[in-house]
């Protein structure tokens, strides 16, 4: 059990292994190792959620692996779980078991796709699991090689300057992150704990200062910023999401997946771990301004998603909006406001999963994924009648979306509100708005596609098969059983997010 | 007196083996019956004693650090692996001049003679103790290299490279010996330690002198590893040499000119002073330029050999921001960063090489959709590009992050950002290769001739150490760490 964290961040390597020995011809045998591979890897990660302590808080207290590295710079290979990370490796856990059902259709060149992917996949739980800062920082950067071939290679028409838009934007972020990094190290002192994650917690560079050209800067606010810029871009938030509509976009309906259910939540989970702990002042002092970011993202990602005319477009201006609840979350800094951002940053992970599956799933049918065609005629017209259980999931998917009680978005949104109300009273009632402009574009959606007359293009498509329906069902049961009982997930952040807002509430 | 210098000869060495490489070559040419004959003995023999050379200065990492020859060389662990470091290149360059048909049939073994001859002059330069010995050592390194840029008297370019690389490197001599002339005027002496020792108590009229001498002495070595503003002819000289050239002037004059600048920076600069002020802010101003403009420039190129030329420029800056440092740290980064940048280049190298003669020229094009027709190539040729731009798991990120690290332990934090930002733009130029050769199909299916089992077994094992160092670069460090500079 104590090599556990090394086992679910390794299978995906051990599968990516068994790839090069499997002949490229047998497509077959490829896709259905890579599926056990990924279910192994998914069981694990319920394996570690049984025997996690929901009572202890913290990294560095149960499933701790800490081997010496590189001992010039005290760099350690260092793995740990707390309550915040044990939902996103699960969320990851699940979705990359999914996508590869997901990816059965793909035709060109299999195995490459089957070795990234597994390869993106040990990246994002090496981020989760990393409590050493160098280690997070090299999954961080591993994680965009696949990332570039994926969406370049099997992405859709503009998916070349996509790709390369994509990995500039981050590397940039993460270059900025990485000098904060290694500044870090120096000024704790090169000692045993200089790049320990945990360690550097606390607020231990309150008071020192930075000269630059002459100039005395504070340090924290400094590196917070250069840590926010790195982790803004990932999230994405305004003005650094540029980026994010052509990834989606012109990304494999997997990858999309990927992207906005696990990829987009790093960012955020950055916050949690990284910038909040080491910066605890300059986090407060910027609280206010993350809170009107937040709320730019929820107005103008819902905004942008109303104008689309592509689907997938949409969705991903959605998840712009979304992410935008989770910096809100986290700009409250309170109790239920920060347990409402992890929330949503789980269920975010499991509806808009749902909502780019299903758009893939329709695009294999359509090849197009126009709402209005530029044309101006529309794309699509009452599926409603010709895919009956495609509709369900589909209402199921965009309900969840919306926030609707009785769903799983709903719990972490009103968290989110109740915990930001009393800090910041205009900004929760402006973003209210944005609820409301996400219903109606989704609900607008909804109408053009589904209701109507029906559209000749459309009378051919079949309804989704048993494949579609094993990977979208799982994401239905959790979408429905964490809105109702959202238990689970709280429970295991409860402690660690509590011992994050007490560290917080001293600044 | 004798015997002091036979046991002085022992620590040459290395040297001498290159020597006697030479000269035993020259002999086999002249004396041996056909072409091909004398070819196939040249190349054996040269790699022979490359390899006696580079044994040899492996055993003498563990040397006692000692001065040679009345003090006028010093073999010290640091300079010994810098020559290791242009050892392994130029058994690479002659390796892969062997096999280009960019190097004229007629003259494959004069080309392994002469490389020999540059590499003595470069292993002269890293253990230089006096002025003397640099000039001597940049001359050598230089006068043979004019040869080998118009190494392909059937091109034009080939010959352009020559006369270009000849002019400014004739200019840049004439003031270097200008400025060395003025520190000798001034000091009244050539010892580096004699320098040293008098430069920390100097009347400020001296420094007024010896300022502007050492830019000059400065525009002479900068220009040797072709930094901004003295790096004009790089690209051309990059583009016209044959690309085993190239990929020789990628490594060896680089290194050696990095090795005598560190030393330099090292021995007279290390007390603090106006000096140190006035030489320290001259490389920092120099090493941010030549890191953009290499960069900036690398952009827009049609070619790869001129994009790899601009970029090993941007490579050089990089190294100086390490030697602005001064510390220990900025030492053992610069050598490891020389160790990661030898292999990365060979890689890179190497694959433009083999492609270019596959495919007439060495046009981004040319690289269109290698992965179908040779997938291991163009998956190292990847690998090769994003460790040059600093992409982890690979050595050269491990390579910059050991230079951020030295940089910011001095609180550069302005240059650091320069650094990282120079990282960004290259990435883009790097990576516009490995999009052409992954994500476009290819212009046609035929492989390229060059890529037999045994170069590409060649290319997998310079690959080895850039993922190898990318990961497990502890014992590494230790060995950079522990090449320390002998001031004697």
């Amino acid at each position: 059990m104590a090599y556990l964290l090394n086992w679910i961040l390794w299978m995906p390597v051990l599968g990516i292994l068994g790839l090069f020995v499997i002949p490229g011809q047998s497509k077959g045998a490829i896709r259905y190792w890579s599926l056990l591979n990924t279910a192994i890897t998914f069981v694990l990660t319920i394996i570690l959620y049984m025997n996690f302590n929901t009572e202890v808080a913290g990294m560095q207290s149960q499933f701790d692996i800490r081997i010496p590295w590189i001992s010039q710079f005290n760099i350690y290979y260092a793995l740990s779980v707390d309550g915040i990370s044990l939902p996103m490796i699960i969320l990851s856990g699940l979705l990359f078991f999914l996508c590869i059902l997901s990816s059965w259709t793909i035709e060109k060149a299999v195995k490459s796709y089957f070795i990234l992917f597994l390869l993106l996949e040990a990246s994002v739980m090496g981020v989760f699991m990393a409590m050493d800062f160098f280690l997070f920082y090299l999954f961080w950067e591993i994680m965009l090689i696949p990332m570039f071939f994926l969406i370049g290679i099997w992405g859709g028409e503009n998916r070349e300057y996509a790709a390369i838009k994509f990995f500039l934007y981050t590397f940039f972020g993460s270059i900025i992150m990485l000098i904060g990094i290694v500044a870090l190290y120096n000024l704790s002192g090169k000692g045993i704990d200089s790049f320990n994650i945990v360690a550097l917690a606390g607020g231990h560079f309150r008071d020192l200062t930075l000269n630059i050209f002459g100039y005395d800067l504070p340090f924290n606010k400094f590196f917070f910023v250069a840590m926010f810029i790195g982790f803004a871009i990932k999230v994405p938030i305004f003005p650094f999401h540029t980026w994010l509509p052509h990834a989606h976009v012109q990304a494999p309906t997997a990858v999309s997946v990927i992207l906005a259910g696990v990829l987009l939540k790093m960012g955020t989970y950055g916050f949690l771990r990284i910038a909040y702990p080491i910066f605890p002042s300059a986090s407060v002092y910027f609280g206010e301004a993350i809170a009107w970011l937040g709320l730019i993202n929820v107005i103008y990602g819902a905004m942008c998603a109303m104008a689309q005319d592509d689907m997938k477009k949409l969705i991903a201006y959605s998840s712009v909006s979304h992410m935008g609840f989770v910096m809100l979350g986290l700009a409250a800094m309170t109790v239920q406001g920060m347990n409402g951002a992890v929330l949503q940053m789980f269920n975010h992970g499991t509806s808009t999963a749902m909502m780019f599956l299903l758009v893939g799933i329709l695009y294999e049918r359509s090849h197009h994924r126009w709402i209005v065609k530029p044309d101006g005629s529309r794309g699509f017209g009452g599926l409603y009648t010709q895919l009956p259980r495609y509709s369900i999931v589909f209402i199921i998917a965009m309900f969840a979306s919306m926030g609707l009680p009785g769903l799983s978005g709903f719990i972490s949104e009103a968290l989110i509100f109740l915990g930001i109300y009393e800090k910041f009273t205009t900004i929760t009632v402006m973003a209210l708005f944005g609820l409301l402009i996400g219903a109606a574009y989704l609900l607008w959606m909804f109408k053009r596609m589904f209701f109507g007359e029906v559209n000749e293009a459309v009378t051919g498509y079949s309804d989704m098969n048993w494949r579609e329906l094993s990977y979208m069902i799982p994401l239905c049961v959790a979408v429905v059983v964490f809105g109702i009982y959202p238990a689970p997930v709280l429970d295991v952040m409860r402690a660690s997010v509590g011992k994050l807002v007490v560290m917080l509430s001293l600044y | 007196m004798n015997i002091v210098m036979i046991t002085n000869l022992s620590y040459y060495l290395p040297e001498l083996a290159l020597i006697a490489a030479m000269v035993l070559g020259l002999f086999a040419i002249a004396f041996s019956g056909s072409r091909d004959q004398s070819d196939k003995i040249v190349f054996g023999l040269t790699m022979l004693l490359l390899m006696v050379s580079y044994i040899l200065l492996n055993n003498m990492m563990f040397a006692v650090p000692r001065t040679i020859f009345s003090s006028a060389l010093v073999i010290d662990r640091f300079g010994t692996l810098f020559k290791i470091i242009m050892v392994i290149g130029t058994i690479a360059a002659i390796y892969l001049g062997r096999f280009s048909q960019d190097i004229l049939p007629e003259i494959k073994s004069e080309f392994s003679i002469i490389v020999i001859g540059v590499l003595v002059g470069g292993m002269l330069l890293a253990s230089a103790n006096n002025l003397l010995i640099v000039y001597l050592g940049v001359e050598t390194l230089s006068i043979l290299s004019y040869a080998l840029a118009s190494f392909n008297r059937k091109n034009n370019k080939s010959s352009e490279a020559g006369l270009k690389y000849a002019l400014y490197g004739g200019i840049s001599a004439g003031l270097m010996l200008f400025g060395m002339g003025h520190i000798y005027g001034v000091l009244g002496t050539i010892q580096f330690e004699g320098i040293a020792d008098v430069l920390s108590g100097l009347t400020l009229s001296d420094i007024s002198i010896l300022l502007p001498s050492f830019l000059l002495f400065f525009a002479g070595l900068g220009y040797k590893i072709a930094t901004v503003p003295f790096h004009m002819w790089a690209p051309d000289v990059y583009e016209g040499s044959p690309l085993p050239v190239t990929t020789f002037f990628a490594v060896v004059p680089k290194m050696a000119g990095m090795a005598v600048i560190m030393r330099i920076t090292m021995v007279f600069f290390s007390a603090e002073g106006v000096l140190q002020i006035g030489w320290i802010g001259l490389l920092s101003v120099i090493a941010a330029l030549t890191m953009t403009v290499g960069n900036v420039a690398a952009i827009g190129q049609r070619s790869v050999k001129r994009m790899l030329a601009y970029s090993s420029i941007s490579h050089a800056g990089v190294m100086l921001t390490g030697v602005i440092t001064l510390n220990h740290l900025g030492t053992t980064a610069i050598l490891f960063y020389g160790v990661a940048y030898l292999f990365m280049t060979l890689t890179a190298f190497y694959v433009t090489t083999f492609v270019a003669d596959g495919c007439e020229n060495d046009h981004f094009e040319r690289f269109t959709g290698l992965v179908s027709r040779h997938p291991l190539m163009a998956i190292l040729m990847s690998i090769a590009m994003l460790s040059l731009a600093g992409i982890p798991p690979f050595s050269g990120f491990v390579a910059k992050f050991n230079i951020l690290a030295a940089l910011i332990e001095k609180r550069y934090f302005v240059m650091a950002v320069i650094l990282g930002l120079n990282s960004v733009v290259s990435l883009y130029y790097y990576m516009k290769i490995v999009r052409l050769m992954v994500l476009k199909s290819p212009e046609s299916s035929a492989p390229v001739g060059g890529f037999g089992l045994l170069n590409q077994a060649v290319i997998v094992a310079f690959t080895i150490p850039t993922l190898v160092l990318g990961l497990f670069w502890q014992e590494m460090m230790s060995v950079a760490s522990s090449a320390s500079l002998l001031v004697k």
